[in-house]
């Protein structure tokens, strides 16, 4: 039973830290609060879901047209919403406060399409739906490929936001804004690669979470308040951090829900969330406010 | 040639520079030499296009306009900037803010040569260059700036008030690296309220007042100039 409840935290975790990486990243670069992140997450979700009934396709071919999917769409929702109000904010603040009630009718638009089309059951499919032996524990097929797509994921994007130029021009923005056209970073630009590179992963996620859990059009705002949580338990702009709190957060809930009471994994989110904001209150990686 | 004219920059109803005209050649030392306020950091930001200026003003640079360019392609034209308050990437490694400074395409060849040069120019950066820069002091926080500027491959390399918070050991060695900079061929731009120090290692110098060019001269007229001694250098015999 506690190998079983490792690797369930452990496939939970991951997959909470990939699509909080990929709101810390909208949120710690582009500096826009996107509330409809779930919704994206769910919209791949479904169109995993349509790929695999309609067309017979794998999870794994649905990442290669989902995932890219993600991206081109953020980037027009940056391009079309978002860049009117980044135009017009005085400071950074006031982006903020603005995209958070943008994306505020952004989640209700997107929901309310995604209920007029698959109505408001719940969804599922069947893939890799067997039995593997780990160390005692039975474990489903598609749990562990979920768990390795995650952790894939979102260590390649670890390595390249660090390891290469691209990478660090994408940093510098979040760490001196106003400092990175004196390298000849184009701040629009970055934001706006950013943000669609966000949604990328939340395609990802919703594609990863699809193989495994079922899913409803109204399940958007669910993960957009554990994305955020996660982001803001790890460092705002963190992808460490994103990574560590999500791992985090999947076991605990995981082991609250197998050892205590499956109707305690909200309090648990929000225990373990608050006991870390009263002993860290700038995240487990975030830098103290100077 | 780096040429400013008839630069008028408003914030608001404020004129903040009026008509000023200014011009640096290859290899040159400038020092622009001002009060708090006299449009000193509003002259070189707006040479990097960090602010707009009013229409019908020139900055050409070897008869380019630059004014119709955002600001982050200023960099790759061969005009560098280490801001006032130095700009520096914070959380970032001395080491990656070296990297991004060539971030420029034009600063791709050579790149591992320039880094060697920077290092050796400043060798504390190299001993923590593995360490985050909001970590360090003042003065290193500078050398990463310029440091940062030099990796770009800059052609002018402009300076805002360089010496501004240091202490007095730092800035004899912080000029000690300009005038390597500058024996090394870079144009020099220098904004500072350090007079004297910056006149002895520059070549000319303009005097700015409220927004306007009020003087120009020589380093060395302007070191032995009366006015400049009196506005700046402590003779205060006039106003006691």
């Amino acid at each position: 039973m506690l190998m079983t409840a490792l690797i369930a935290g452990l496939v939970l975790g991951g997959t909470y830290a990939l699509v909080a990486m990929g709101l810390t990243l909208q949120y710690g670069i582009a500096r826009i609060m996107n509330l409809a992140y779930g919704e994206t997450m769910i919209t791949a979700a479904f169109a995993a879901f349509i790929l695999q009934s309609a067309l017979g396709l794998n999870p794994i071919a649905d990442l290669l047209l989902i995932v890219p999917g993600g991206f081109l769409l953020s980037w027009a929702i940056y391009a079309l919403m978002m860049r009117p109000l980044v135009t017009r904010s005085r400071d950074r603040g006031a982006l903020e406060i603005d995209s958070i009630l943008a994306t505020f009718g952004l989640l209700f638009v997107i929901q309310g399409v995604l209920l007029v089309i698959f109505g408001a059951n719940y969804m599922s499919y069947s893939y890799l739906n067997v039995p593997v032996s780990i160390l005692g524990a039975n474990v489903a097929a598609n749990r562990l490929l979920a768990l390795v797509l995650a952790l894939a994921i979102g260590v390649t994007l670890y390595l390249l936001m660090t390891r290469t130029r691209w990478g660090t021009t994408i940093r510098a923005v979040a760490v001196a804004p106003q400092s990175a056209p004196l390298v000849g970073i184009d701040v629009n630009r970055t934001a706006r690669f950013a943000f669609a590179l966000g949604g990328a992963l939340a395609a990802a996620g919703g594609v990863v979470i699809s193989m495994y859990q079922t899913f409803t059009a109204t399940s958007g705002v669910v993960f957009t308040m554990k994305a955020l949580i996660v982001v803001i338990m790890g460092g705002v702009g963190n992808l460490l951090g994103a990574l560590s709190a999500g791992l985090i957060l999947g076991m605990v809930e995981t082991f609250v829900a197998t050892y205590v009471d499956p109707g305690l994994t909200l309090a648990a989110t929000y225990g373990i969330f608050l006991a870390l904001l009263l002993w860290r209150p700038q995240g487990l990686f975030g830098k103290a406010a100077r | 040639m780096l040429e400013i004219e008839d630069l008028n920059l408003h914030y608001g109803q404020h004129l903040a520079l009026d008509s000023v005209s200014v011009t640096i050649a290859p290899g040159e030392t400038v020092v622009i030499l001002g009060a708090n306020g006299a449009g000193k950091s509003s002259l070189l930001k707006s040479v990097a296009r960090l602010v707009p200026s009013d229409a019908g003003s020139q900055i050409r640079l070897d008869g380019r306009l630059l004014a119709a360019l955002p600001a982050h392609r200023i960099v790759q034209e061969g005009i560098a900037l280490v801001p006032e308050g130095r700009g520096v990437f914070g959380d970032l490694t001395v080491e990656e803010n070296l990297l991004l400074g060539a971030n420029p395409p034009r600063a791709r060849t050579d790149e591992g040569e320039r880094r060697a040069q920077v290092y050796d120019l400043f060798p504390k950066l190299k001993e923590r260059r593995r360490q985050a820069v909001n970590t360090m002091s003042g003065g290193e926080q500078q050398m990463v700036a310029i440091g940062r500027a030099l990796m770009s491959n800059p052609a002018y390399l402009m300076l805002d008030e360089p010496s501004l918070g240091l202490a007095p050991v730092m800035v004899t060695e912080l000029f000690l690296a300009l005038d390597r900079i500058r024996k090394s061929g870079v144009a020099l731009l220098i904004v500072e309220q350090n007079v004297r120090v910056s006149l002895s290692i520059a070549d000319r110098g303009y005097l700015i007042e409220a927004g306007r060019i009020v003087g120009a001269d020589t380093a060395k007229a302007l070191l032995n100039d009366e006015a400049v001694q009196r506005a700046f250098l402590g003779k205060t015999d006039e106003r006691g």
